[in-house]
């Protein structure tokens, strides 16, 4: 038979002629995830800069430079998945307000300049003291980013901490805005069964908190056993009270949310329960069995009150599977909702490609290059004083690295 | 204020000013003229030339089929021979059966496309195919297509409604093609309409009657008064009574197995092979069929050439539907009268007239008929 | 007469010649009061022009004052609508291929602007088994993705009741792809039809996702989103659609409500027609007779 287009999902049931190829793939998937951690990471620099919780001093500039690194890449998916990506600006020129998608240009455009702007303010003193450290090219390069001034008094860098400080603040709205609007992208839909919710984007926010904790985590241990610097007992205790409260709050709404489901018991719900039996079967088990790990492992941490390097490793796996159990619950809720169709008696099954635009292999490389970019960044703005009371440049001396 | 700050301030002043004014300058021309849309969408989405130009227009150079189609049953929406409610697209156009709307024809050039086909995109697809250039797609269909094509509306599906016309291929016309007997713009067929010859073939009939004439001769001449004589018998009667048969409407347990592996075209072939005999005069009892002359004023109305208005001969029904009567077997007559009369025949006239007749009726009136001639 | 009934004849109050005319007085003023309400909720109903999904005020008064300029065309007075009697459909897919060629669509089995669903019912079972031509086992039967039939699969089983049911876009009063396109490339004409601005979509295919009737898809050819307009560059110039051009069978209707004589309206109040998932509260303008319980 022969087929002009090769992409066919296979069924069971009835679907309309129309869902034999789902609309929104693998690339969807990891466009809240991205943000997600983006969002996560920048809640826990806010609980130093905002609530000043002196534990997250030693990882509040390098979530800060975590979370700008991501942002960089959250359009890509996207930009990857639009039929016209040359187009894509449409939405900001003409945006349609009572579309969900049109605030994505807006909030994450505000989003990505809050986060250049509050990590200029942040490493200001460093810069302008590499702009006279550094030789040649990179030097010059500093020197822009200085804006011509190297005014590093003290009274210049309160400045600097306050206005950081206030950019913090409007921060946390401003990502509860860009992760909550993508849950209410899914759950205001009401034709998919499987998104229309009211706490999809409570769940989607809290899910991206705890994911960005996660990486953060990972991205802590890893970086110190990297620099061979010690892994600080404190912050990892905070960074465990962060997860735990996380973990916590996202699996009862999430659990609230399918005992709704089948509490309400609305046509078409034995179909639900053959699309958790079925399609996603592999993908619940995994984002329950990740989350069910986390919330173990994070409560005995607490109740044992462990420290040292068990609270380390324990910690680093629990932050791991933090990860992994989101992004399973990404796609769940991605893919599973397509999975559902809408005349609520068919079920499809979703195979990724792995070559192509919209494949798994755009997914890894675009998964891959924030982490690069990250490594990078450290070395263009090392988030990090070595043997130095930690915190802002502004609230003590700083020797140049 | 510090340098930076203000060095900031008008960075962040300059990004935001370019970043605004490309917004205005880059809203597209007529953008929310009627709303959040281009206005001038509307009038490029409508200026699309149609492909699809209507059966009217097929009717210059095809003139002939087109007047056999507008007077045939493709052309009319009907149930029952009824129009119903409100229907005012009626039966299928040229460019159903056709395969292709008209504006693709007669130049074999894709007629100019609308902006949608403009729009140059990223393409991702394996082969790219044209519909026009669509293999398969013949405006001219050869016949064996025609069948597939036929069948597309008129195969047997349940779901269908009844009123549709509707036939399961192989017990219809085997391998036949539809337009073998079908005009397919005009399909339904009058058999009474047609001459003989027309309506089936006798000498195809023959080889089928061979099997027929254990019981009913070789010429239509039963070779026992229980059963009926054929010869001369009308055809439309005898195509009925074997589509009776095999569908059991018509119950009998002799006949059934005998029609069963027969299809429209057997039954129309013997029918006509029996139906061009001569009939002959089986006789009867003269003297029972003097008594049975006054009964049979009431049949003349239906079994007699004249009808009600003449005097034709009797027991040549006018109607091909129903039977001559003249020169039947005397035996198969009355037993086919008993059979109306207690039910196992069913036939909405001859159930009540059957009723009316007492036995002695029954045995005058197929002594009367027996012996009629059929001329 | 009873004490009853004298008793209720003694609370009779004799009417006054005054305590009439004030009786006339305030009957007329009720009246005259209801008759002005009256008018006007009646009249704003039909004098005073609806505003579009989505429309405001400047935007209603450019619509009506400077209509796009199509000839012999003014959308302003027409409302268009469909009708589909589903007792009449006999599954033949000619509509489809109709629309196929109309509007060079995708010529395969996953792209449809209309679409034919049936629904069977076994001997015995109370829900119905249902398949649409793009069921692999059709399209086989059919010989090849370009060519559209049902097969015969239920000739060999016992069938209580089966039909067919043809399957478009509503083009909804309120539709739901129109409410969540983020550049505003799909949108309602005020004539009825949804219609799509393929040179502005982004193909973000946001729509697609938020149709509760599966009518739209996208086209990776062009990389936008589509679906069925009712031939708006056809009912534009006064001819009909695609489907409802070639249905032998009359069982798609189209026409003009503005036109209380037009086939649709006539269908609409000679029939008790229904639409699909009311519940959504899309409002749609494509008006079934004789669906089925089970018809998603």
């Amino acid at each position: 038979m022969e087929s002009v287009f090769h992409h066919v999902t296979p069924h069971i049931g009835f679907i309309y002629p129309n869902e034999s190829e789902l609309p929104w793939t693998q690339l969807i998937v990891i466009y809240p995830y991205i943000t997600g951690l983006v969002a996560g990471a920048f809640v826990v620099s806010s609980l130093h800069h905002v609530f000043n919780i002196k534990s997250f001093a030693p990882v509040s500039r390098f979530a800060l430079l975590t979370a700008l690194c991501f942002m960089f890449f959250a359009p890509s998916p996207l930009l990857f998945h639009l039929g016209q990506p040359t187009r894509a600006f449409n939405a900001v020129i003409t945006p349609h307000w009572t579309s969900a998608m049109a605030a994505f240009g807006y909030v994450a455009g505000f989003y990505l300049c809050l986060l250049i702007l509050e990590t200029w303010f942040a490493f200001r003193a460093d810069i302008v003291a590499m702009s006279k450290d550094r030789p040649g090219f990179m030097g010059k390069i500093y020197g822009w980013l200085t804006l011509g001034s190297d005014d590093v008094t003290p009274k210049a860098l309160a400045i600097d901490h306050k206005i950081a400080r206030i950019l913090s603040m409007i921060g946390i709205p401003a990502a509860c805005g860009l992760h909550g609007y993508v849950g209410f992208v899914f759950g205001s839909l009401k034709t998919r069964e499987w998104w229309s919710s009211d706490l999809m984007p409570v769940i989607f926010l809290l899910s991206a908190v705890g994911s960005g904790v996660g990486l953060l985590i990972v991205l802590y241990v890893i970086a110190s056993k990297f620099r061979k610097t010690p892994i600080i007992d404190e912050t990892m205790r905070g960074l465990l009270y962060v997860l735990f409260t996380a973990i916590t709050v996202v699996m009862v709404i999430e659990g609230l949310e399918l005992l709704e489901i089948f509490y309400k018991a609305r046509e078409g719900v034995e179909t639900v329960r053959e699309l958790i039996m079925g399609p996603i079967w592999a993908g619940m088990s995994i984002q329950w069995a990740m989350s069910f790990f986390v919330l173990a492992v994070t409560s005995t941490l607490l109740l044992y009150n462990v420290h040292g390097e068990k609270l380390v490793k324990w910690l680093f796996a629990a932050g791991l599977a933090m990860m992994v159990g989101v992004l399973a619950m990404r796609w769940n809720v991605v893919i599973g909702g397509q999975e559902l169709s809408k005349t609520m008696k068919g079920l499809l099954t979703y195979y990724p490609e792995v070559w192509g635009r919209e494949s798994l292999s755009v997914v890894a490389l675009i998964s891959i290059m924030p982490y690069l970019t990250l490594w990078l960044a450290t070395k263009l703005l090392p988030p990090w004083k070595d043997g130095e009371e930690y915190g802002f440049g502004a609230l003590g001396s700083h020797k140049h690295t | 204020m510090p340098k930076h700050i203000v060095r900031l301030l008008i960075v962040i002043a300059a990004i935001l000013t370019i970043a605004f004014s490309a917004k205005q300058l880059l809203i597209p021309d007529s953008f929310y003229q009627y709303g959040h849309y281009r206005g001038n969408a509307i009038t490029e989405v409508a200026s699309k030339l149609p492909k699809l130009q209507g059966s009217a227009s097929c009717k210059e150079c095809h003139k002939k089929e087109y007047e056999v189609w507008t007077a045939g049953i493709h052309r009319k929406a009907t149930r029952n021979n009824e129009v119903q409610g409100v229907v005012y697209k009626y039966g299928p156009g040229c460019e159903v059966c056709h395969t292709g709307p008209a504006g693709n024809h007669p130049s074999k050039e894709a007629m100019a496309l609308s902006v949608e086909d403009k729009v140059t995109s990223i393409t991702h697809l394996k082969v790219k195919v044209h519909p026009a250039n669509v293999p398969g797609r013949k405006l001219m269909l050869t016949p064996q297509e025609m069948r597939n094509v036929c069948l597309n509306c008129h195969e047997k599906l349940p779901g269908r409604p009844l009123e549709q016309k509707q036939i399961e291929i192989t017990s219809h016309s085997g391998e036949e093609v539809c337009t073998n007997c079908h005009n397919p713009h005009s399909p339904r067929i009058v058999y009474a309409s047609l001459p003989i010859g027309k309506r089936g073939d006798a000498k195809a009939g023959k080889a089928i009657a061979d099997t027929c004439a254990g019981c009913h001769g070789e010429v239509g001449k039963s070779v026992s008064p229980e059963w009926p004589n054929l010869a001369g018998q009308h055809f439309d009667f005898l195509v009925d009574s074997l589509k009776s048969f095999k569908s059991g409407k018509r119950p009998n347990d002799t006949m059934a197995p005998m029609v069963e592996g027969l299809n429209e075209i057997d039954i129309r072939n013997v029918a006509a092979y029996f139906s061009k005999f001569s009939c002959g005069v089986s006789g009867g009892d003269k003297v029972m069929a003097a008594l049975g002359k006054g009964k049979a004023e009431n049949c003349k109305a239906c079994h007699s050439a004249g009808g009600l208005y003449g005097s034709g001969s009797a027991g040549v029904s006018g109607n091909p539907s129903w039977p001559n009567l003249a020169g039947q077997n005397a035996e198969y007559l009355a037993n086919t009268l008993k059979a109306y009369q207690d039910g196992s025949r069913i036939h909405p006239v001859m159930t009540s007239i059957a009723k009316t007749l007492s036995n002695d009726d029954i045995e005058h009136l197929a002594a009367y008929y027996a012996n009629m001639k059929c001329k | 007469m009873t004490k009853q009934d004298k008793a209720i004849k003694s609370q009779e109050v004799p009417m006054s010649r005054r305590g009439f005319l004030g009786f006339l007085g305030k009957g007329a003023a009720c009246t005259s009061a209801l008759a002005c309400t009256g008018a006007a909720v009646g009249s704003s109903l039909l004098s005073e022009p609806k505003r579009g999904f989505q429309q405001n005020e400047e935007q209603l008064a450019e619509s009506i004052n400077n209509p796009p300029k199509l000839e012999d065309y003014n959308w302003n007075d027409h409302s268009w609508a469909m009708g589909v009697d589903t007792d009449r459909c006999i599954g033949c897919l000619r509509c489809m291929e109709a629309c196929k060629m109309e509007n060079s669509v995708q010529m395969d089995a996953f792209h449809h602007r209309t679409w034919v669903e049936r629904y069977t019912y076994l001997e015995g079972s109370n829900t119905a088994i249902v398949d649409s031509q793009a069921d692999p086992k059709n399209i086989e039967n059919a010989g090849s993705e370009t060519r559209f039939r049902f097969d015969n699969r239920y000739k060999d089983v016992k069938v209580d009741k089966a039909f067919f049911v043809p399957k478009l876009c509503n083009q909804c009063e309120h539709p739901s792809c129109v409410q969540v396109c983020p550049t505003g490339a799909t949108f309602k004409a005020k004539d009825g039809p949804v219609l799509i601005d393929t040179t502005y979509c982004i193909g973000c295919q946001y729509c697609v996702q938020a149709c509760p009737y599966g009518a739209r898809s996208f086209n990776e050819v062009r990389g936008v989103a589509e679906k069925c307009n009712w031939c708006y560059h056809r009912i534009t110039k006064g001819l009909n659609p695609a489907c409802v051009e070639v249905c032998p069978t009359g069982t798609r209707i189209f026409g003009d409500r503005n036109d209380p004589e037009s086939p649709v309206s006539l269908f609409i109040k000679n029939n008790h027609v229904q639409v699909l998932k009311p519940e959504m509260g899309n409002a749609p303008n494509v008006f079934y007779k004789g669906t089925d319980k089970e018809v998603v």
